[in-house]
C-alpha cells in the first residue's frame, strides 16, 4: 500500500535526477529517439526540456521496470518471473516506433499464461468480466500507442502508456493473487 | 400401503431443502486475528465489546461442515462446500468479534458487510459486493466486478481498493487513499486526505473532499472523466492535462493548448501557498476542477 501512496511523490526532480544517472551509464544499442530532434527542431517546444523529454523515455522504462518488480514481490504468494532493469532498458521501449523488450514480453507471458489457469478457476460470467477489462485496457493501450505515432515526444502519453500498461500487468497479477487467495481458502 | 411408503420417500426427496442454522462461540484474542471465508451468501461481521467470536446464521443444504477453530490468537471460520459443487452452497453468516480484531475476509460471491471494528480489514471478493465501516484501521479491498462502499467515521486511516468493474465509492474517509479500477467508477465523498491515489482505465473519478496542507492527489484515467470538487481551501501547485478532453476550471487561469500540433490542453498553476501539488491527466476523459 506505501509504494502505491508514493506514487504521487515521485516528483519530477527526483525522476530527472534518477534519469541522468542511468543515461551515463548505459548506452542504449540504439539511439531511442530517432527523428524526435528533427521534429523537435522544426517546433515550438512545449514546456517539457529536450532534457526531460529525452529523459522522459529513461523514467518510462525505469518506471517499467519497477512496476514489473513492484507487481513481482507484491504478493509472495504467486512469485513471477523478475525482470532486470539494465535488460529491461536497454531493449524495451514504446510507442509505435518500437518495440516492448525480450524480458518485459516474456515476464508479460509469464503472467499471462498463469491468468489463463487462474481464470479457469472462476465463474463463467466472472471470467467473461476480466476478459472485457483485459479487452478494453488493451484497447487503450492501441489508442495511445497510435497517438504517440503522431506525438513521439509527448510526455502524457508516454505517461499514460506505462500506467495503461502497468494497469495490464496490475490487472493479471492481481486476479492471479486474488483467485489464489479466494481459492485457496475453499481448498483447506 | 407400497404406494404411500412410495409417495412419502418421493416428497422427502422433493421437499425443499432448509439451511442449518448455526450458533457457536470461542473465547478470542482482544485483538487476534479472524480468517473468515464463505463462497456464497454473505457474511456480516461486526465488532463488539466482549473476548469472544460468535458465529449464527445458516449453512446451505450441500454444506459439508462449518469450520470454527481457534489456534494462538487467530481464529478461522470456513464454510466447507463439496469440490465442484455449486448448488446449495449459500451460507449467510453473521459473525460478532471482538472490535479490535484484524478480518480478513475471501468469498467468491458473498456479499460482505463490516461494522463497528477497529482493526485492519482484508476483503477479498470475486463478484460479491462489500461494504465496510472504517474506525480507525486499514482497509484493503480487492474485487474483480463487486461493488465496494466504504464509510469513515473517525479519524485517518490507510485504504486501498483494486477492482476490475466493480465501483468504489468512499464516504467521510479520511487519511491517505488509494484506488484503482479498470472500468468501475470511483467516487470519494467527504473526508480530508494527505495523499490520494485515484486511477482508472474507462471508469469515471469523482472526488469531493478536502486536501489537506501539503497534501498530495493525483488522478489518471485514460478514457474516464475525471470530476475534482475540493470542499474548504485548496493550497497546492496544480499540473492538469489532457490529450483529447477538455478542462473546465472554477478557479487558476485559463488551460491552454499542450503543442501547436496536437489536440492536448494543460493547465499548471499554484493556489495559496502551493505547498500540496494536484496531477490530473487523461487521454480522452475531460476534466474539471473547482471548490465549493
Amino acid at each position: 500500500m506505501n509504494e502505491q501512496h508514493d506514487r504521487p511523490d515521485a516528483g519530477d526532480d527526483d525522476l530527472v535526477a534518477a534519469a541522468g544517472r542511468l543515461t551515463t551509464a548505459i548506452s542504449p544499442e540504439r539511439d531511442l529517439w530517432p527523428g524526435i530532434e528533427r521534429e523537435i527542431a522544426g517546433r515550438q517546444r512545449s514546456r517539457w526540456t529536450p532534457l526531460l523529454a529525452q529523459a522522459a523515455g529513461v523514467v518510462l522504462l525505469v518506471g517499467a521496470s519497477s512496476g514489473i518488480t513492484y507487481l513481482s514481490i507484491k504478493d509472495q504468494q504467486a512469485p513471477v518471473q523478475q525482470v532486470a532493469t539494465e535488460l529491461l532498458f536497454e531493449r524495451a521501449a514504446f510507442g509505435s516506433n518500437y518495440a516492448l523488450g525480450t524480458d518485459y514480453r516474456e515476464a508479460h507471458g509469464d503472467l499471462a499464461a498463469r491468468l489463463d489457469d487462474e481464470l479457469e478457476r472462476l465463474s463463467p460470467e466472472a471470467r467473461a468480466d476480466v476478459e472485457t477489462n483485459l479487452a478494453l485496457i488493451r484497447a487503450a493501450i492501441a489508442d495511445i500507442s497510435k497517438a504517440l505515432a503522431n506525438e513521439p515526444d509527448n510526455a502524457l502519453l508516454q505517461q499514460l502508456l506505462l500506467k495503461t500498461y502497468r494497469d495490464e500487468l496490475a490487472l493479471m497479477q492481481n486476479i492471479g493473487a486474488l483467485t489464489q487467495h479466494v481459492m485457496s481458502r475453499q481448498d483447506i | 400401503m407400497k404406494t404411500s411408503i412410495f409417495v412419502l420417500i418421493v416428497s422427502l426427496f422433493l421437499a425443499p431443502a432448509f439451511a442449518a442454522d448455526i450458533n457457536e462461540r470461542l473465547d478470542a484474542d482482544p485483538d487476534g486475528r479472524i480468517d473468515i471465508f464463505n463462497t456464497a451468501g454473505s457474511v456480516a461481521v461486526s465488532g463488539w465489546d466482549r473476548n469472544s467470536v460468535e458465529v449464527t446464521g445458516n449453512l446451505g443444504e450441500n454444506v459439508e461442515e462449518l469450520i470454527f477453530e481457534r489456534d494462538g490468537d487467530r481464529i478461522t471460520i470456513k464454510v466447507k462446500v463439496p469440490r465442484n459443487s455449486s448448488r446449495r452452497i449459500s451460507s449467510d453468516l453473521i459473525v460478532r468479534v471482538p472490535e479490535n480484531s484484524s478480518i480478513d475476509v475471501s468469498t467468491i460471491s458473498a456479499d460482505i458487510d463490516v461494522e463497528a471494528l477497529r482493526g485492519e480489514q482484508n476483503l477479498h471478493t470475486v463478484s460479491g459486493d462489500i461494504e465496510a465501516e472504517v474506525f480507525g484501521g486499514d482497509v484493503d479491498i480487492e474485487s474483480v466486478s463487486g461493488d465496494a462502499s466504504i464509510e469513515g467515521g473517525n479519524g485517518d486511516n490507510e485504504t486501498a481498493a483494486s477492482t476490475v468493474s466493480g465501483d468504489v465509492t468512499l464516504l467521510r474517509v479520511s487519511g491517505h487513499l488509494d484506488v484503482e479500477s479498470v472500468s468501475g467508477d470511483i467516487v470519494v465523498d467527504e473526508g480530508e486526505f494527505e495523499r490520494v491515489g485515484l486511477e482508472t482505465v474507462n471508469g469515471d473519478i469523482v472526488y469531493r473532499a478536502g486536501l489537506r496542507e501539503a497534501g498530495k492527489l493525483t488522478a489518471e484515467s485514460v478514457n474516464g472523466d475525471v470530476d475534482i470538487r475540493f470542499t474548504g481551501k485548496v493550497s497546492a501547485r496544480f499540473d492538469v492535462e489532457t490529450f483529447n478532453g477538455d478542462i473546465d476550471s472554477c478557479f487558476g487561469p485559463e488551460p491552454e493548448r499542450a503543442s501547436r500540433y496536437a489536440p492536448g490542453l494543460e493547465l499548471r498553476f499554484s493556489e495559496g501557498d502551493g505547498e500540496g501539488r494536484v496531477t490530473l491527466s487523461t487521454l480522452n476523459g475531460d476534466l474539471r476542477i473547482c471548490t465549493d
